[in-house]
């Protein structure tokens, strides 16, 4: 007599992929802010106007430790100017952003070979400030 | 007889927890991803090294400090500042006369810096930044 071997039917659990979906979110968001600078601690200066800055192609931080740090990855101002071109490519000017974050208690010293890089690289720079708080009215 | 009602216990759905997190996450991404930034836009010439055979004369100059601001040899504060170089640059139709060189004591401020500057890009001048160069000079 032969006797007819059982199938098993091998199924992945579909009340796992809710799991899968989050744990595959938490890698990108990890990803995505090992590349941002959102972990660099800075103050911004306040300035009475600002106009909404439109999206960039680069991002230069000086922090509160006057450390610079291109797209969050710690540079010095010497090689600044050639690593941003190089970010720059051949992006035609007018859209040639560059945030440049600066830290409220960073002196001359440290912030003007930056803005100079930033110009010699053919950035168009924007400052990022923080609107000047309005007083309360009684 | 009086038969008792069995209580019915309603337990959500232990597989459905992760969705509820996933779609929060979502939820406070895309809220974190909407918030621009502010700031001020600044026009500067390409960088480049120059000698001292410009023509001090026709530009003007400004020096930073961290005690106050001096336009042409003028000592002045923020609000004076801004109107005299309004002033100036009124007279000048030039874009090569309408280049104001900055120059900034190493211990300036950042928000100093951006006040002149701004005083500067709203009179319609061109800033141009002059740096110190490093030089080391080895003496035997």
């Amino acid at each position: 007599m032969k006797l007819q071997r059982r199938k098993i039917t091998a199924s992945v659990p579909s009340f796992a992929m809710g799991d899968i979906a989050f744990l595959l979110l938490i890698f990108f968001v990890i990803l995505a802010r090992a590349q941002d600078d959102s972990h660099i601690k800075w103050q911004p200066a306040r300035l009475d106007k600002v106009d909404v800055a439109p999206a960039a192609r680069a991002s230069v931080v000086i922090d509160t430790g006057s450390k610079t740090y291109l797209d969050g990855k710690e540079i010095s101002p010497e090689e600044l100017a050639t690593k941003l071109s190089a970010v720059l490519g051949d992006t035609p000017a007018g859209n040639r952003h560059v945030f440049l974050k600066v830290d409220r208690d960073a002196q001359a010293k440290v912030f003007e070979p930056v803005i100079a890089a930033i110009s010699e690289a053919g950035g168009d720079l924007i400052h990022i400030l923080e609107p000047e708080k309005q007083p309360a009215r009684k | 007889m009086k038969l008792k009602r069995g209580k019915l216990l309603v337990d959500p759905p232990a597989c459905a927890s992760s969705d509820i997190a996933f779609t929060l996450i979502i939820f406070f991404l895309v809220c974190a991803a909407v918030q621009p930034e502010t700031g001020m836009s600044q026009a500067l010439p390409k960088t480049e090294e120059k000698s001292e055979e410009r023509d001090q004369s026709k530009n003007l100059e400004v020096s930073i400090t961290p005690s106050g601001i001096v336009l042409n040899g003028s000592p002045l504060q923020l609000p004076e500042f801004t109107r005299r170089i309004a002033a100036e640059l009124k007279t000048k139709t030039r874009e090569q006369d309408r280049i104001v060189v900055v120059k900034s004591a190493p211990d300036t401020d950042y928000p100093a810096w951006i006040g002149v500057s701004r005083a500067i890009d709203s009179a319609g001048g061109i800033l141009t930044l002059e740096l110190e160069s490093e030089r080391t000079i080895e003496v035997k």
